[in-house]
């Protein structure tokens, strides 16, 4: 896959784990799994860059007598997740009609 | 492999770096492995889980700008002293030369690597021109000329014709092979940077 696009993916990818709830690196990792593999240099990355564009915001907090890292969707993330959605309508009907052909509607 | 021996060779690995980053990226993979562990994984399962250590270390570098590597590397640890300052600036003439002479080492190695790009690319076109000008110089010739010289020529346009488009891979895969090692090239003079000339 063109890697511009798939970092675009990832981004989202990693702000749709935590839209609904804060989280830390190794549940997002474990979330996405099911989906997508990302190892852990990747997702320092893609963390690093969506604070940077404040669609994420980073707080330290005490866990079981060590520091883990929370991550909170901003209302720029959730922005950003609906203008995917967006965009995606307009690949999907794209990628319908370049796939047309293929399911023989010519023939109708 | 423990996790201190992993986080420990993680920060030897990226000691060029600044130091906010190294401490950043040793509490986010010690956050990573702690976490497993918690899950019920063992020390030793952990640590393998999250990677190679020397990998880690070589995408990390790969992602930094080499701006940012230099910096870091020529940030003085301290303030200079008054006579520090003096040397430096009667040391001028030898360390400017030298400093520049460095970088039109690098920039001169560039530019060789591309004009022997330039210059395949070059070879490949004259065997086309030639291939072409051959079986059309022949063609006339064949037919208002000797007939025979002439058919001789085309026949050696065409071969001209078949070698330019072997030529043709050739360049397309040097070229390829030339752009991957300018990325390795660039790979290499970052983490020479970061090495510290004491690690091992």
């Amino acid at each position: 896959m063109d890697i511009q696009l798939k970092r675009g993916l990832l981004d989202v990818c990693v702000l749709a784990a935590i839209k609904d709830e804060d989280s830390y690196g190794y549940k997002i990792i474990k979330d996405m799994k099911p989906y997508i593999e990302l190892s852990e240099s990747t997702l320092y990355t893609i963390l690093k860059r969506l604070e940077n564009a404040n669609m994420l915001t980073v707080r330290t907090a005490e866990h079981n007598g060590r520091l883990r890292k929370y991550y909170r969707i901003t209302q720029e993330g959730t922005k950003r997740i609906e203008e995917f959605k967006q965009e995606w309508n307009e690949i999907m009907s794209i990628y319908k009609f370049v796939t047309k052909e293929d399911d023989g509607d010519d023939k109708a | 492999m423990t996790k201190l021996e992993f986080l420990f060779r993680l920060e030897q690995g990226l000691a060029g770096l600044p130091k906010e980053d190294i401490k950043e990226r040793i509490n986010f993979y010690g956050e990573m492995i702690d976490d497993r562990i918690e899950e019920g994984l063992s020390e030793e399962d952990a640590v393998s889980e999250v990677g190679e250590a020397d990998e880690i270390i070589s995408q990390i570098i790969n992602d930094t700008p080499l701006t940012k590597i230099v910096k870091e590397k020529i940030k003085p640890k301290r303030r200079p002293s008054a006579l520090e300052i003096v040397l430096l600036i009667l040391g001028s003439p030898i360390w400017l030369s030298l400093l520049i002479a460095f970088f039109a080492v690098i920039i001169s190695l560039y530019a060789s690597l591309w004009s022997i790009i330039i210059s395949l690319w070059a070879v490949f076109a004259s065997f086309a021109g030639c291939a072409l000008g051959a079986v059309i110089s022949g063609a006339i010739f064949a037919c208002f000329g000797n007939g025979l010289i002439g058919v001789a020529t085309v026949g050696a346009g065409i071969v001209l014709f078949g070698l330019s488009v072997l030529l043709f891979f050739g360049c397309k895969a040097a070229t390829k092979g030339i752009i991957l090692l300018t990325k390795a090239m660039l790979l290499g003079i970052k983490k020479c940077f970061v090495k510290k000339g004491d690690a091992k």
